[in-house]
């Protein structure tokens, strides 16, 4: 595989909570338009390295580029309106908005956000809701939500929690998304066609996901490059194969002897 | 139980109500608990009341001057406290509004224990200028009726804006912050930037109740702006129902109605025991409320019961 152009680049990053070092120096790139799987046992950084990522934590040191642009450090909503969206390991929906209101709050930059755009921008405002509502009832579709549109998010099951999350994340029109285990609490059947919407966006749009999953089949058949974690560093990447028969992946899931 | 006792009540639910729609954009759209909301109201009603008696200022350039002195306030006890979690968030902005009583209480320019008098000629001759358009329709007697209409006139308008701007984008965005403020900002919002902007508005809408409050009692005075306000406020608020601006005004009503309605209770107690027997009723009354209709009012049931 060309690694023609990476669209994020970590390097070095670092984030200790009082003597635990949750992320030691962790470095890989994701490639523009990849399906990379970031896998490690419990415990080895990955969501932390998420947050890092997205600015929900700073990092004690180290180097995050996404497109070319240093992010580390940035709060979280800049770091979303660069392109770069992430959805949570508990699904974050809001509850007690219908579905149609969550995926209607998620574009960026609509000029009936501001108190002044609501003056000063009606016909613009009108213009954005409409298209917004359009593009909402298309994915709504497409991930088989549209019954539910006028439902609270609230009332979803699990399953359809994460497909809302994921097409809400869409909304906002990413370049690259982060998804921190979109297939846990998801039976088989929605969790794979999931799956198979990652796999479409990417043909169709080019966009990049990056995506934290325990499950090694999911990883092995979906992710075309793999980053694996251990107690805060990357140990190993590269394509499926590869990493499946690195020693030091295997140690690192099997466990080294004591001592 | 004449005409001009319950226009009485009916003025200071009137004042109640708009400001707990500041506390309902808080509280109930927003997620934040706002208990300083006593503490913008005074600064509010200070700021026009010194605007005129100490600089001389005409009412009408005092009163939009002091709202913007209550935003002010506002965002500088936001800037630092709504970085805090909720609940520190809360006892930041109650620490606020009795610092500010404490000042006013003991400061010489704001006229310490006495207060300040002598503010509201301007509103009397506007008052006085109604009630002489109303003798002709019989309606001459009732000296609280142009205070009361001008209430719930500005009650009405304030929550026509409300309710346009919680309809928008804004508005969406503000209960979304209420429902889960880190999935927002993952969506590229500045959380805080809203939170400032809820709680300007709540600060604002607090400096208007405060003009009607000192036109009410004709001089303003610390104690009138001690926590029991902001208080009385909530439970108006959780009777009425919770993110709902029409559930304010019904609890509001409902809360002054009872509160003064029952000063004629008929009993073999003393005026200061019926006075505290008021609070009794009205806390079981909530306590009744919150087993039966935890909602409130006007308040979804099923929105309650999805934020768990």
């Amino acid at each position: 595989m060309s690694l023609a152009e990476d669209i994020l680049a970590i390097e070095g990053l670092e984030k200790s909570y009082g003597g635990l070092h949750a992320v030691a120096g962790a470095s890989f790139t994701v490639g523009r338009g990849s399906i990379t799987a970031l896998i490690g046992p419990n415990g080895a950084g990955k969501t932390t390295l998420f947050d890092l990522i997205t600015g929900f934590t700073r990092p004690d040191g180290g180097r995050v580029r996404f497109e070319g642009k240093a992010i580390a450090g940035l709060p979280p909503h800049r770091v979303a309106r660069l392109g770069l969206v992430r959805t949570f390991q508990l699904t974050r929906v809001f509850a007690a908005m219908t579905v149609m209101e969550n995926m209607m709050l998620a574009p960026r930059d609509q000029p009936g956000e501001s108190l002044l755009g609501l003056i000063a921008a009606r016909g613009r405002h009108r213009q954005s809701e409409a298209s917004s509502r359009d593009r909402a009832v298309a994915l709504l579709r497409q991930f088989n939500l549209e019954n539910k549109a006028g439902d609270y998010a609230g009332t979803l099951s699990g399953g359809q929690r994460k497909l809302l999350e994921l097409a809400r994340a869409l909304m906002a029109e990413p370049r690259m998304v982060l998804l921190d285990e979109p297939m846990a609490g998801v039976n088989r059947v929605l969790g794979r066609r999931l799956l198979d919407y990652v796999a479409e966006l990417r043909q169709s749009s080019g966009m990049t996901f990056l995506f934290v999953e325990h499950d090694m089949d999911v990883v092995m058949t979906r992710a075309d490059h793999v980053v694996v974690m251990a107690e805060g560093a990357v140990i190993s990447e590269g394509p499926p194969d590869y990493v499946r028969t690195d020693p030091r992946v295997i140690d690192a899931y099997l466990g080294r002897p004591a001592g | 139980m004449s005409v001009d006792f319950w226009l009485g009540v009916g003025v200071i639910a009137g004042i109640y109500g708009i400001f707990v729609l500041g506390l309902q954009i808080n509280v109930g759209f927003t997620g934040l608990i706002n208990l300083g909301q006593a503490g913008f109201m005074s600064i509010g009603a200070y700021a026009m009341g010194m605007l005129v008696t100490d600089a001389g200022w005409s009412i009408w350039t005092a009163m939009p001057v002091a709202i913007v002195i209550a935003i002010a306030a506002g965002l500088l006890v936001g800037l630092p406290s709504l970085r805090l979690r909720a609940d520190y968030f809360a006892i930041a902005t109650i620490a606020f509004a009795e610092i500010v009583r404490y000042t006013f209480q003991n400061a010489d320019f704001a006229g310490g224990n006495q207060g300040i008098i002598g503010y509201d000629q301007e509103w009397r001759d506007i008052s006085d200028w109604l009630l002489d358009r109303l003798t002709p329709l019989g309606l001459g007697d009732l000296t609280q009726l142009p205070l009361f209409l001008a209430i719930w006139i500005t009650f009405t308008l304030c929550l026509i804006l409300l309710k346009l701007l919680q309809a928008s984008p804004w508005g969406r965005v503000l209960k979304a912050i209420r429902e889960d403020e880190d999935a927002v900002a993952a969506l590229g919002k500045n959380v805080f930037a809203y939170k400032l902007q809820s709680l300007a508005f709540a600060a604002a809408l607090a400096a208007i109740a405060g003009f009607f409050l000192s036109f009410n009692v004709t001089y303003l005075y610390p104690s009138e702006f001690d926590p029991t306000f902001t208080f009385l406020g909530y439970a108006a608020l959780v009777l009425g129902g919770y993110a709902s601006y029409g559930g304010v005004a019904l609890g509001t009503v409902l809360l002054w109605s009872v509160m003064e309605g029952l000063r004629f209770l008929q009993l073999p107690l003393g005026t200061g025991q019926i006075g505290a027997l008021r609070f009794v009723i009205i806390g079981l009354i909530l306590i009744l409320a919150s087993m039966l209709r935890p909602q409130g009012l006007l308040g979804r049931k099923a929105e309650m019961q999805l934020r768990g």
